[in-house]
């Protein structure tokens, strides 16, 4: 996948947000391993594959039951198999991330979007400007119901449902797509508040 | 974020016959078309309500039951999600909190947030939960660590701050599934 984004550009068309591979730092301290309950391994090893190494999860671990419970809503809305297309889901992911500001989740789920669409044209328009951006009129109309719901869900009513429906979504994957946007409005709120980004060329 | 095959617990039976807390919030009718929708997602609607169950387990020792409810109330009704807040002030009142209590945050607190003139030596830990939610509802992007410091200053462990922090962020979702799921519901019925 391309690297369109570099810190060195003295014009940045992305907004700050970036493809680019990110660390993340928390601000409070994490479990360390060697004193981690078999109960919390047990629950970073079914999160994440790099959980265990990972200052997120070794943070949210401090509640494990929690993290448990959560990790099985995030892995069931985002790798369940049938309904919305994966890549669609990542789109939406990459939207409110944008939306809400978190860099760091949105790098990760544009790359993931690149690896499912071979392509990145559409997250360029969404670091770009969201409310303008997709390549086609289904993925326009997926991004506008993503910024609504991220930004006024007491707005979201039957004509945004009209919208996707008239674009060919079912009412089963307008539900995976509010899935995917909800459940990002929950990720993006914990990586944003609880530690920050580490960008690749400053350490 | 790579694939993960399951969710950690075996899914139990979670059929479009039982209705769970999202289905009572968004109105879904037991045997409903929609209800059949969002339960051939079992494995979300499970940990959904695992997480809900978690979040608010009286027995979680941190941040008590209270302090929990009234940090879901609030990032509730600052979204605008009535009817969520509205369910969150039932479940204050059956733990002791006040009718006039919530008026009077409502009212005066909350403004008093906003206006940054708040008397801090009344309630400093509610206090300072009730600014965190409203950090993380509303301008999730402008935390910094001296956040979580206000909040150590208060006496809140860091599990009590992951648990704040998860549950504010929960019930962010919780709306949004609710949200989306009501519009589904009015399309069905218009149809």
């Amino acid at each position: 996948m391309s690297q369109v984004n570099t810190s060195a550009s003295p014009v940045d068309p992305l907004n700050g947000f970036t493809f680019d591979t990110l660390g993340w730092r928390a601000w409070l301290d994490t479990v360390s391993l060697a004193g981690a309950t078999p109960e919390q391994i047990a629950v970073l090893e079914e999160s994440h594959p790099h959980a265990k190494t990972s200052d997120y999860y070794l943070l949210l671990v401090q509640q494990e039951e929690i993290l448990w419970q959560r990790s099985g809503v995030f892995n069931a809305i985002m790798y369940a198999p049938g309904g919305l297309p994966r890549a669609e889901r990542e789109l939406a992911s990459t939207v409110v991330s944008r939306v809400n500001g978190c860099v760091y989740c949105a790098s990760v789920h544009a790359q993931r979007f690149g690896q499912l669409a071979k392509r990145t044209d559409a997250i360029e328009q969404v670091f770009e400007d969201p409310s303008s951006a997709g390549t086609t009129e289904r993925e326009r109309a997926i991004i506008r119901y993503a910024i609504e719901l991220t930004d006024h869900p007491e707005g979201v009513d039957a004509a945004a449902i009209k919208r996707l429906e008239a674009n060919g979504l079912t009412h089963a994957e307008i539900l995976d797509l509010t899935h995917a946007i909800a459940i990002f409005a929950w990720a993006n709120r914990l990586m944003l508040t609880l530690g920050e980004p580490v960008f690749p060329h400053a350490e | 974020m790579t694939d993960l095959a399951s969710p950690t617990q075996p899914a139990a039976p979670s059929g479009a016959d039982t209705i769970d807390t999202i289905d009572a919030l968004a109105g879904l009718q037991a045997g409903s078309p929609l209800a059949a929708i969002r339960h051939a997602r079992d494995k979300v609607a499970l940990h959904t309500q695992r997480s809900e169950d978690a979040l608010f387990d009286p027995a979680l020792p941190d941040l008590s039951l209270q302090e929990r409810l009234f940090a879901a109330w609030y990032a509730a009704r600052l979204s605008l999600a009535d009817d969520l807040a509205d369910a969150y002030t039932a479940k204050l009142i059956t733990t002791g909190a006040q009718p006039t209590t919530l008026d009077a945050i409502e009212a005066g607190t909350l403004d008093a947030i906003e206006a940054g003139t708040l008397d801090t030596t009344t309630d400093a830990r509610l206090i300072a939960i009730l600014s965190h939610v409203k950090l993380l509802t509303i301008k999730p992007v402008e935390a910094r660590p001296e956040h979580l410091q206000t909040l150590q200053q208060t006496g809140i462990t860091t599990r009590g701050i992951v648990a704040l922090s998860q549950l504010i962020a929960f019930v962010t979702y919780q709306l949004r599934v609710v949200a989306g799921l009501k519009a589904l519901r009015a399309a069905q019925e218009a149809a």
